[in-house]
């Protein structure tokens, strides 16, 4: 086996430039996803029947289907269904197939990381003992008040490992979103490894960053964990 | 906007049946070969030695950090380089070969913990009064500890399978034709039209596949539950 080091190490310092655009994705998605997720989360609880069907249902599709079909599908969708909507609906003359095809890349992340985190929030929400909320409002905290202040920080702390999984495994659907033309990791190094078939060296590098990029990730986790259980310690006296 | 025909859905999905084979193959072979390693992970992380423990724990933390795709073209690009520097030619192996070797490796670290987490639930208890009561070992085994076993990896291993069913997926990118890759066939010889639905029978069919194989660990966990526990306490699951 003969491995051509001297690409390797052009191609891991053209990669470099992928990483932000990677995170980007990760972050936008997460930001977006989370406050989503989370109303999907309580409206599940509540009342209302037929928005609680919807969405389970719509977990459900999102949680049965392939990621990497999402993306075709939604990719081929788009961007005719854009364009329809803006030159022939709204009058207006901007060219949606100008856009950066990140974009693309947001929304399909979201509509999947909002469905698997709606369900992470809805089983964190569900180990905090009603009694707490009921304590809240007894005392005279609003709805809001008893959320932000009683029920999320204690369900943040059930719920901080499964975000972690969650975002790790976003981090690496996000290796997908070459097939929307999106300038990742994973498509720098498919463009570099074409010019003289030098895939394996290629997916060699890219193999090694994820496992740097996902390390970083689980170790951020890490300390918000043990920030957000500070107050199950006993204070310092 | 372009033209969108609902019947064209119906016309292609007995074309993409045909491939359904396929896709369930991927799959049996994968959960065959990913759950030999899992057992051997498995037995690395539960057995005493200090190198099985460290080595099944590297591996488990580097598949969880790696993405299917740069795994499955690592391993098509690489396997036949690494094993023909031992002499050994794998270059006309079929594609199914490279998408069941990936998979089974991703596979097997998440059987690992399946089995591992499966095997600690059940007390030592078990076995012990299952032998003092006359049983022989085979029989504690086969009667009281793998019915606990398998009851309590079945909503573990049924994420993992769904998982791998939904990452098999991407094994059209390499030239397997499943029930995805003759759906990307079919718009290829379309020259692209008719893809939104082709892409809704796909939607169709995966969806299917994830609902049987849920109601199917559903139906066989509740048969693996003794009628004492059914009635109270259980969580209702939606």
């Amino acid at each position: 086996m003969h491995l051509n080091t001297q690409f390797m190490w052009e191609t891991f310092l053209d990669v470099l430039y992928g990483i932000p655009v990677t995170l980007k994705i990760v972050a936008v998605t997460l930001l977006v996803s989370a406050p989503l997720g989370f109303l999907m989360a309580v409206s599940k609880s509540g009342e209302g029947r037929v928005g609680r069907r919807i969405i389970v249902a719509y977990v459900s599709l999102i949680r049965g289907t392939p990621v990497v079909l999402q993306i075709l599908f939604l990719y081929s969708l788009l961007p005719t269904a854009l364009n329809y909507l803006i030159k022939e609906v709204l009058g207006l003359t901007y060219n949606i197939f100008n856009l950066d095809p990140i974009f693309y890349a947001y929304i399909v992340f979201i509509l999947n990381t909002t469905a698997v985190l709606s369900e992470v929030f809805r089983s964190a929400l569900a180990t905090v003992n009603s009694g707490q909320r009921e304590a809240a409002l007894a005392i005279g905290m609003s709805k809001i008040q008893a959320y932000v202040r009683i029920i999320i920080p204690q369900a943040l702390v059930a719920a901080l490992p499964n975000i972690c999984n969650t975002t790790v495994s976003l981090l690496k659907s996000t290796s997908l979103a070459f097939m929307m033309t999106v300038k990742d990791i994973t498509a720098i190094a498919k463009i570099d490894a074409s010019f003289g078939y030098n895939y394996l060296e290629a997916y060699l590098v890219i193999f090694i960053v994820y496992i740097f990029l996902c390390s970083a990730v689980q170790g951020v986790f890490h300390l918000t964990e043990r920030n957000a259980a500070a107050y199950k310690r006993p204070a310092a006296s | 906007m372009r033209p969108f025909h609902p019947q064209y859905i119906l016309e292609v999905l007995p074309q993409l049946i045909w491939y359904l084979p396929v896709t369930v193959a991927v799959v049996i072979g994968t959960v065959f070969f990913g759950s030999l390693l899992g057992i051997l992970l498995a037995a690395g992380k539960v057995r005493r030695g200090r190198a099985g423990l460290v080595l099944a724990n590297v591996y488990i933390y580097v598949i969880r950090c790696v993405p299917s795709i740069v795994l499955l073209f690592l391993v098509y690009y690489g396997l036949p380089e690494l094993l023909s520097t031992f002499g050994i030619d794998i270059n006309s192996a079929g594609k199914g070969f490279f998408v069941i070797t990936t998979f089974s490796l991703l596979f097997g670290a998440s059987m690992a913990e399946v089995f591992r987490s499966a095997y600690e639930a059940v007390d030592r208890g078990q076995r012990e009064a299952a032998v003092s009561i006359g049983l022989t070992e085979f029989q504690a085994f086969y009667r009281i500890v793998l019915p606990q076993c398998v009851r309590v990896a079945i909503p573990n291993f049924t994420n993992a399978l769904v998982n791998l069913m939904k990452e098999g997926s991407l094994a059209y990118t390499i030239g397997l034709i499943d029930i995805m890759g003759k759906g990307q066939l079919i718009i290829g010889q379309n020259h692209g039209s008719y893809s939104l639905e082709i892409y809704l029978a796909l939607f169709f069919l995966y969806w299917v596949l994830t609902l049987l194989i849920e109601k199917g660990a559903g139906f066989s966990e509740r048969r693996l539950t003794p009628e004492k526990k059914r009635g109270g306490g259980a969580s209702k699951c939606i």
